[in-house]
């Protein structure tokens, strides 16, 4: 049976955060469309993982361990995964989402931003970014767009241009075309499956429970393949240090994780000052504020990342604020076993 | 020592407007025809300078009067904190009052300095300046634009903010000197230094 010629579905709701980007509005979008919680679900697993192999240029990079999908690396206490379609062309593109879309799933898309009208960077900066597709009416030749990140967009553009932006070759032709591009789109799109009935209740008990797997994370013996846990991130960045006084080109890479974490940490701060609310804990709202001290080390880290090719920041004061980080972050642990013990 | 040039109307003993034109090293307010001038943040954004108080003017945000910023022979008008230690004009102050945005929300200690040689440090906290971002830190007064300068191109619907922030002084002594902290990721165009008498 063919796919009907117009479809808008319904319950599709815009969230936004500061701290993160397009990858975790798309995702709560989507969650929040199945009935689950977002930030229940998306701030509940804080940990650092870094893996140099897979460092992706997309504005929506997030660390995945091997045979880890995107959705279960930013959910993984959550029975949710995501799988990524390569369509063969343009055109297959389309009909996979529009048939997607016509059988009830909002579609989140990979897109440069180049080619979107509602995107500042259009015309101008070339990307590697997520939409939700919602909508489409093929008499008129559009389709119905949403995308939370500002300026926020929740409307009908054409086709052409949809199809533009998930088949761009993602080019780097200026030096505003920074951290996302020269990774082509190739009609790329997520189908997330996720089982809404299973997911835990938010109760004090998830609450310790998740405090005691994050702690464990932080503690992990070391790997030889990723920086993981509190000693990764010290060891990471004590890398990118080094690597910039050896004049290395560390700004993409670190900028890339550096957003990964600040999204992960500032959701984490969220997550735990909505269980101290929610469960009369004060220990937890503070808990939460300390986190985002550590989010607020890392919005700098992001933005030294990208002035340290200037020579504007220097290797040592990349280091001192990375210590900063290291040191506020084991505060924090040490804080969260004690929170744990009396809660 | 003084290091205020502020105009005289805009100076009394307890309201002092703080001249930072020496400090400022980057561009984050540009005209229409300038576009291409402006570096506030890593991707080359800048304010819209047609939407913001006349440079040098004096800009009275929610009571307290601030220096709007005035280029420097540079062309700059605010600048990134990297450690920069400001002497102020000697004085018993409550709070110190800043415009102030950051490239995404940060927070660091600034050391405050005392004429008996004490030194505490404070918090200073910035919201994002980016659209749509509310404040995060209890900022209540912003100067909020309409839209957002590319460097081809002006982005309508799509208004950044330079938020009032503010950070107490406990000590009830004479401040002479701020330390602030070096984090890239927090701009300030303008201080006042402020008297709780001053506000009644």
């Amino acid at each position: 049976m063919s796919a009907p010629a117009r479809v808008r579905l319904e319950g599709l709701a815009s969230w936004r955060h500061d701290l993160v980007g397009c990858l975790w509005t798309s995702a709560a979008t989507i969650l929040d469309f199945y009935d689950v919680p977002a930030l229940e679900t998306l701030g509940a697993a804080w940990t650092f993982r870094h893996c140099p192999q897979d460092v992706r240029r997309e504005e929506y990079y997030y660390p995945c361990p091997e045979g880890t999908s995107l959705y279960e690396a930013i959910a993984p206490y959550h029975p949710i995964r995501s799988v990524w379609h390569v369509p063969a062309d343009a055109e297959e593109g389309w009909q996979q989402v529009r048939d997607q879309v016509a059988d009830g799933t909002p579609v989140v898309v990979a897109v440069d931003n180049f080619y979107l009208p509602f995107r500042p960077a259009y015309q101008d900066v070339h990307t590697n970014h997520l939409s939700i597709v919602y909508g489409y009416d093929e008499q008129a030749g559009t389709v119905r767009v949403l995308d939370a990140v500002p300026p926020r967009f929740d409307g009908d553009i054409r086709i052409d241009e949809l199809t533009a932006a998930r088949n761009s070759a993602n080019p780097e032709l200026h030096e505003r075309d920074m951290f996302f591009t020269n990774r082509p789109i190739a009609n790329r799109w997520l189908e997330i499956e996720l089982d809404a009935a299973a997911f835990p209740p938010f109760t004090l008990d998830t609450v310790r429970s998740t405090l005691r797997r994050n702690l464990q994370g932080f503690y992990a013996a070391p790997s030889e393949v990723e920086y993981l846990g509190i000693q990764g991130e010290q060891e990471y960045l004590a890398s990118q240090a080094s690597w910039l006084d050896k004049g290395e080109d560390i700004r993409d890479g670190l900028f890339l994780a550096a957003g990964a974490a600040l999204a992960n940490t500032a959701l984490h701060a969220e997550w735990l000052a909505l269980a101290g609310r929610q469960f009369y804990q004060p220990r937890l709202a503070e808990l939460g504020r300390q986190v985002d001290r550590v989010a607020h080390h890392w919005s700098t880290i992001r933005i030294i990342a990208n002035l340290v090719r200037t020579g504007e920041v220097s290797a040592d004061r990349l280091r001192r604020r990375s210590e900063r980080l290291v040191a506020d972050h084991h505060q924090v642990l040490e804080e969260m076993a004690d929170v744990l013990r009396t809660l | 020592m003084t290091t205020t040039d502020a105009p005289q109307d805009l100076v009394s003993s307890d309201v002092v407007p703080v001249n930072l034109r020496k400090y400022f090293d980057n561009r984050g307010l540009t005209a229409a025809d300038q576009l291409a001038d402006g570096e506030f943040n890593i991707w080359f954004n800048s304010f819209p300078a047609e939407e913001l108080p006349p440079p040098g003017s004096r800009t009275v945000l929610g009571g307290i009067p601030f220096l709007f910023p005035a280029p420097n022979h540079h062309h700059k008008d605010n600048f990134r904190c990297a450690g920069q230690w400001i002497e102020l004009p000697p004085g018993r102050y409550d709070w110190i009052y800043l415009l102030a945005a950051a490239e995404r929300r940060s927070e660091d200690p600034v050391y405050l300095h005392y004429a008996d040689g004490s030194v505490d440090p404070e918090w200073l906290r910035v919201s994002d300046f980016w659209a749509e971002t509310p404040a995060r830190f209890g900022e209540q007064e912003s100067l909020q634009c309409t839209r957002l300068h590319y460097p081809r191109h002006i982005q309508q619907r799509m208004g950044p903010a330079i938020w009032r922030t503010r950070v107490p002084v406990p000590r009830e002594t004479e401040l002479v000197a701020l330390h602030l902290p070096d984090n890239s990721a927090i701009h300030i165009f303008a201080i006042t230094l402020v008297q709780s008498g001053a506000l009644a």
